[in-house]
């Protein structure tokens, strides 16, 4: 046996060993993050997830959203079609692959009429893109933030941070919930 | 989109490069060549096959490019060892972040996170790493094969082992070993993690390297043995690795149909959907290999007692026909009763009753090898506590505490009350530790001489690593069996206040098991990298007096 070989080993297990343990808490969903703003109202969105666009079945598929600041956004999504899909909203104006911009990015579980929600309060006015990854072409609607940036807000509104570790919650979402779908939902 | 195609790309690129370096490494390694030196070319293929069985092989990483039989084995002991390690982190992690009832250290998918790995990587990597390491390693000597084929075949497997390791390593899955189905589907982190059908890949290709390597075991057992030994005299080893050979065969294929099936489920649901009334499907068809794999992992630590325990005690085992007789009762009776994992699942009262009983019945073959132990210390006129016997014989204590706790789990009625909690983990961590990891660990001990070309161990921090494993396991388990009657449920990042002394209290057991194998790791580079001193012959392959 070479002299080398049981120092190799014992390194090599440390370094598997540590390597692999830094590896499993690695947060999924990469390290940068972005600040919800305040909020002191909410609104509802319901989105039906087609492959083909969204809403696709009503009479308005992929629909611009206008919305004011200062709002919580919650995003109803109702899986339509059992195919995967995500809702995905960049800290642009455009689509984009660069994951680290996405400032909202949820997988919708396959299960026809199963519903996840959402909730995100945006920071900035502007023009947003809400999409899908997996059908960027084809379920892509605009999204109008309007306000402006600086006036006041209800205090008592919670802040989400990245860096609360001991928050339980996906880093960029404060709450995704699942729960069963009423079929006979309207689109708003 | 540009997103997906890059990463098409990025992986045909990468796929090439590793198809590319595998070819080159099989054409160039003449494996023969450099382990038989210039007499290679002179002896016949019969020769060098017969030369090659009895060389004996030490732990070198020169053996990632050796085709024979020792070889993969001690491929197969040096990843199972590394995976061991990278396991028990995970484990050590979760124990330390259950100090506090609220979780301070990791936060819950983070636990998932570790939860998933430390069962797979302990299952999948360690536990059956072991096995086919052994397998490979001492089958050869124990049944004089005369002839040593197939070993592309074994060397692909391997690294379709290792590949499927890699796979449950990257994927950082939260939907625990078992993949129920609607959990698995939900591709988030908080749900079943976002990249399950990785793990699920690593573990179906895990299973076709422990497939293929059972064949090869049968093959070598009943083909290839030499004619000097006869069947009715084959070592308990063989005869192990032959239960645990045909049970691997009769259902991890179930397993494989299944992870194939839940594969396509992610992608588009039709199989396991509440739909088609079969969303326990893939539970029932998981557990039908899930619970033989439990047996899997024990029989060949049953084997290696039955090979380690007569050279310590002086005489030979009580019984070697009921000790054949238990283990393939053993090998019977663990195919039956897969059903007790599903006993609140909605089997229905005949099924539960007829897989609590089947359950039952596992005492009596288990019960057998125990006295067969103990009869065979009873019968001894010297018992000689080395430290390969302490693991012998810790193994038999922890092995019957397990087992009388698995008794209790066995029964409907309990079972509704203590499913769930850490009366579960404690019944099989008593086995897989006692067992399992400390009978694989004493093997490395009896082996050592051979294992690295002549050296022996530093007893004091031998027996050390044993105490410290033995006293952690007593900890970590016998608190949890008490809390888990309390009530504490397992497989959660946080828990009630009530159960702090029994969480802080297996913490401690889990810190000093973690602390042992880290003194086994130290011991092992310490004296393997003193000057060899010692024969390199080792009890268990050749008969050398034991000291």
């Amino acid at each position: 046996m070479n002299k080398a070989t049981p120092i190799v080993l014992l390194v090599l297990v440390l370094i598997a060993a540590g390597a692999s343990f830094g590896w499993f808490l690695i947060s999924p969903g990469g390290a940068v993050s972005y600040q919800q703003g305040t909020y002191n109202s909410s609104q509802v969105i319901v989105l039906y997830a087609n492959a083909q666009g969204w809403n696709y079945n009503s009479s308005n598929p992929n629909p611009t959203l206008n919305e004011k600041l200062h709002t919580l956004l919650e995003f109803k999504v109702i899986e339509q079609d059992g195919l995967p899909h995500t809702l995905t909203i960049a800290a642009g104006p455009n689509e984009t692959t660069d994951t680290s911009n996405w400032i909202v990015n949820v997988p919708i579980p396959t299960t026809v009429g199963s519903v996840t929600w959402v909730n995100w309060s945006f920071a900035n006015p502007g023009l947003y893109t809400y999409w899908c990854t997996v059908h960027p072409y084809t379920m892509v609607g605009k999204l109008y933030v309007n306000g402006t940036a600086n006036s006041t807000s209800n205090e008592s509104a919670v802040q989400f941070s990245v860096h609360d570790s001991s928050n339980f919650d996906v880093h960029y979402q404060n709450s995704v919930t699942y729960e069963t779908a009423d079929y006979n939902e309207q689109v708003r | 989109m540009g997103f997906s195609f890059e990463l098409m790309v990025f992986g045909s690129t990468i796929a090439a490069l590793i198809t590319m370096a595998f070819l080159l490494y099989y054409f160039t390694a003449d494996y023969k060549r450099n382990l038989l030196g210039e007499s290679a070319s002179s002896l016949t293929k019969e020769q060098s096959n017969l030369l090659l069985t009895k060389m004996r092989r030490e732990i070198s990483f020169s053996a990632f490019f050796m085709d024979d039989s020792k070889s993969i084995g001690v491929r197969y002991l040096i990843t199972s060892i590394v995976l061991f390690f990278i396991g028990g982190l995970a484990g050590i992690g979760m124990r330390i972040s259950l100090w506090f009832p609220n979780p301070s250290f990791l936060t819950p998918i983070q636990y998932n996170i570790l939860l998933t790995a430390h069962g797979n990587i302990m299952l999948y990597g360690f536990a059956i790493g072991m096995i086919l390491a052994f397998g490979y390693y001492l089958l050869p000597s124990a049944n004089k094969i005369e002839k040593d084929t197939l070993g592309v075949v074994k060397s692909i497997m391997f690294w379709l082992f290792l590949i499927g390791s890699l796979f449950i390593i990257f994927s950082k899955s939260t939907a625990t070993w078992y993949f129920y189905y609607p959990l698995v589907d939900q591709l988030t982190e908080a749900g079943g993690g976002t990249y399950s059908f990785a793990t699920l890949i690593g573990v179906t290709l895990i299973l076709l390297a422990v497939t293929v390597s059972s064949v090869i075991f049968l093959k070598m057992v009943f083909l290839d043995r030499s004619k000097s030994i006869p069947l009715s005299k084959i070592s308990m080893f063989s005869w192990s690795i032959v239960s645990t050979a045909v049970l691997v065969l009769t259902s991890a294929p179930v397993s494989m149909i299944a992870n194939g099936y839940l594969i396509y489920d992610l992608i588009n649901p039709i199989f396991f959907q509440a739909a088609n009334g079969q969303v326990l499907g893939y539970a029932i068809m998981f557990w039908f290999w899930g619970h033989p794999l439990v047996y899997i992992a024990i029989l060949p630590a049953f084997g290696l007692i039955y090979e380690m325990l007569p050279k310590y005690a002086g005489v030979p085992i009580y019984s070697y026909r009921a000790g054949v007789f238990s283990l393939l009762l053993l090998m019977i009776f663990s195919a039956v009763v897969w059903g007790h994992h599903l006993f609140n699942s909605g089997l229905g009262t005949i099924w539960d009753l007829l897989f609590s009983t089947t359950s039952f019945l596992v005492v009596i073959p288990s019960a057998m090898s125990v006295f067969n132990w103990i009869a065979t210390l009873w019968s001894a006129k010297s018992i000689k506590l080395t430290v390969p016997m302490l693991f012998v014989l810790n193994g038999i204590v922890d092995f019957v505490i397990g087992g009388i706790l698995g008794v209790y789990l066995a029964d409907v009625g309990l079972n509704a009350f203590i499913h769930g909690t850490y009366a579960v983990t404690s019944h099989f961590h008593w086995i897989f530790i006692g067992l399992t990891a400390g009978i694989g660990f004493g093997a490395i001990y009896i082996l050592f001489p051979t294992l690295t070309g002549g050296r022996t161990y530093n007893v004091p921090m031998a027996k050390v690593h044993f105490y410290l494993n033995s006293v952690g396991t007593i900890m970590m388990s016998g608190f949890w069996l008490v809390g888990g009657f309390a009530g504490m449920p397992r497989r959660v990042a946080g828990y009630f206040g009530i159960f702090q002394t029994y969480q802080d209290a297996a913490a401690v057991g889990g810190v000093i098991l973690g602390i042992g194998f880290l003194i086994f790791l130290i011991n092992f580079a310490y004296s393997a990298y003193l000057p060899a001193k010692v024969d390199v012959r080792n009890p268990i392959e050749d008969e050398v007096q034991v000291t």
